[in-house]
């Protein structure tokens, strides 16, 4: 019986074949639209996930605002850590690899044009934890024992001099010249930037400017489990050390992490309701072509009646009818979706330049898949169910007289 | 003797309610027997499709009883009544109505598909059936490749499909040449000569005096006419 059902709606679906697969395409592109936002946002998701997750034993101690404004922008909240400071964290229980980031503003010369810039400086192992998922351009990271060498950001190699500045050059720095080792690659907004970087070693740092301002401190625990504990009483000694409660402030990855995931997680919902108005709309379409197929099939239906079909025969075969249409749409929504995510994560990755190994890959999961052939299920149902059961209370007589 | 296929009690129809009311059927009283061969005359307005739709229980009556083989059909439900046009009743209609996006055999299989008769056995019948009305060649023309004569052949085979009691057949010879009217009529009454209960609605005399019944209905009411 059931067999019957879908072959009579198979054969009236072929019979109007242009305007089904107008429906299927609506359908299609709805679904398409919430598989490729759904694999986008599951993209950065892991793309995040995986990169700072990596780094989850790190401790991020700053001044004044935290993290967020003043890690990697190369502007200081004015304040610094002093080598008390340090200490008491290296006496912190539990803690290991503690260094220090130094700032300092400086005057720049290269090619005769001379430019205040601020440097950075750190040890080379912190360098490479800190920066080794950022691409270079060209040159190489610093070494243990190099001297006098600098890595640059993008900004300082092309934008902040007349002339370009090249790996093996040299940029007055103070009065001192330092070698141009490594030049970052472009990274635009998002990610940590780095494109105003001037990045050298402590040892040089401390022997060119006398100073030793540390605007933040760097460490990694023994234990991931102790990382926010550890944390918070790093930021109460140090609070302590300066006799203020909001001088210092901890961050570990974790945090961090959350934030960004909470902040992934709501812009996936925005996009995937987005998307949803697309399906919105297809399921009206689905529900408008049905109506009209039952205005047009009042006589068929009378004459399945007149022929012993019950309302129950009647409703299934249109409900079949609208499940063809979404289904199908649906799976070819899946495979466009599969394209048109990685369309999109071109494009994105091209506009945002998100730069190093964070390069966005969409990824579809099964509980998308799952989702959207539920989704599209339920849109079949939902929309023919109206249509079906108006086709299923026709009168006979009625039908067979419509002409 | 034979039993009733067929027999009404004051059946009647009215459409709209008082003062406007009209009364399409009055109190009719009849008895069809197995076998019969029966024609329904009447000029149109006069209460013939009212009747037939009665009886082949498209409608239910506003007051008044029909029973089929004995069982009282005018207050069952949808269902029910889907039931007994599916296992009792065979229509043939003026204009064949049959499914444009079937063939010809798809469209006799598909009464017995409403009906749970099992796919192969379906294409046997309606292959037979077909045959019968000599459209074997003509099992996978749609009906827009057909004839009218053809098409009605097409429908005399599927009211045939899931061995009625009772063909009605509404006007089966209107839209088809005399020729192939001819060659309908004849189906029609070797069929009623293999025990059929058989009742044509027309208004063609022709037709009417082939029948061994014949029942004029006017302004709603039935009387027999004896040829």
């Amino acid at each position: 019986m059931f067999k019957d059902h879908v072959k009579l709606a198979v054969k009236n679906l072929q019979h109007r074949m242009s305007r089904s697969l107008l429906t299927l395409l609506g359908i299609a592109i709805g679904i398409m639209a919430i598989i490729s936002l759904m694999a986008l946002g599951e993209g950065m998701q892991q793309a995040v996930t995986g990169e700072l997750s990596s780094l989850s034993d790190v401790i991020i101690v700053t001044t004044g605002g935290g993290f967020f404004s003043s890690f990697g922008a190369g502007e200081s909240s004015g304040e610094y850590f002093t080598d008390r400071d340090i200490a008491t964290v290296e006496r912190t229980q539990g803690v290991r690899d503690v260094s220090a980031q130094l700032s300092a503003n400086a005057y720049a010369e290269y090619n005769g044009k001379k430019t205040i810039v601020s440097l950075t400086g750190m040890d080379v192992i912190v360098m490479r934890l800190q920066y080794e998922s950022q691409r270079l351009d060209s040159g190489d990271f610093l070494s243990e024992n190099d001297q006098n060498n600098i890595m640059i950001g993008s900004g300082i190699a092309y934008d902040t001099f007349e002339a370009d500045v090249a790996v093996g050059n040299r940029i007055t720095i103070n009065g001192k010249k330092f070698f141009v080792r490594g030049i970052f690659a472009k990274q635009g907004f998002g990610g940590f930037s780095s494109d105003s970087l001037i990045l050298l070693n402590s040892r040089d740092f401390k022997k060119l400017t006398g100073q030793s301002n540390i605007s933040m401190i760097y460490l990694r625990v023994n234990n991931v489990n102790d990382v926010e504990s550890i944390a918070a009483n790093i930021q109460d000694a140090i609070n302590q050390n300066h006799g203020r409660k909001t001088f210092a402030r901890a961050t570990t990855m974790t945090s961090i992490l959350e934030t960004v995931q909470s902040i992934i997680g709501i812009l996936q919902l925005v996009l995937v309701a987005i998307a949803s108005i697309a399906l919105v709309v297809a399921s009206i379409g689905i529900m408008n072509t049905m109506l009209t197929s039952v205005m047009e099939r009042t006589r068929e239906i009378g004459i399945m009646k007149a022929i012993g079909a019950t309302n129950q025969d009647i409703m299934s075969i249109f409900i079949i009818e609208g499940v063809l249409v979404s289904s199908i749409g649906g799976i070819l929504g899946i495979v466009l979706g599969v394209f048109g995510s990685q369309g999109l994560t071109m494009i994105l990755n091209n506009f945002m330049m998100m730069g190093g190994s964070s390069n966005l890959t969409p990824v579809i999961t099964v509980i998308s898949v799952l989702l959207a052939v539920s989704v599209s299920l339920f849109v079949g149902v939902l929309s023919s169910l109206y249509p079906a059961w108006k086709a299923a209370r026709m009168s006979p007589i009625e039908a067979v007289r419509y002409e | 003797m034979r039993s009733d296929v067929i027999v009404t009690q004051n059946l009647s129809k009215t459409y709209g309610s008082p003062p406007l009311q009209v009364f399409a059927l009055r109190k009719t009283d009849l008895q069809i027997k197995k076998g019969d061969y029966i024609a329904i005359i009447g000029p149109s307005g006069s209460g013939k499709s009212t009747l037939m739709n009665l009886l082949g229980c498209l409608d239910k009556p506003t007051s008044g009883k029909i029973f089929i083989e004995g069982n009282d059909v005018s207050m069952i439900n949808d269902n029910e009544l889907a039931r007994i046009r599916r296992e009792k009743i065979g229509f043939i209609f003026q204009k064949y109505n049959l499914i444009p996006t079937l063939n010809a055999l798809e469209n006799v299989e598909l009464s017995m598909g409403f009906a749970g008769v099992d796919t192969q056995q379906r294409t046997a019948k309606a292959k037979k059936l077909l045959e019968m009305v000599d459209l074997s060649k003509r099992l996978h023309h749609k009906p827009s490749e057909m004839s009218g004569g053809e098409q009605q052949r097409v429908a005399i085979a599927r009211a045939l499909a899931n061995n009625p009691s009772i063909i009605l057949a509404d006007e089966p010879t209107g839209n088809v040449d005399t020729k192939s009217g001819e060659n309908i009529m004849g189906i029609l009454e070797e069929v009623n000569q293999d025990g059929e209960t058989v009742i044509v609605v027309t208004h063609n005399m022709a037709i009417a005096q082939r029948a061994k019944r014949v029942l004029r209905i006017q302004d709603g009411v039935v009387t027999e006419e004896y040829v």
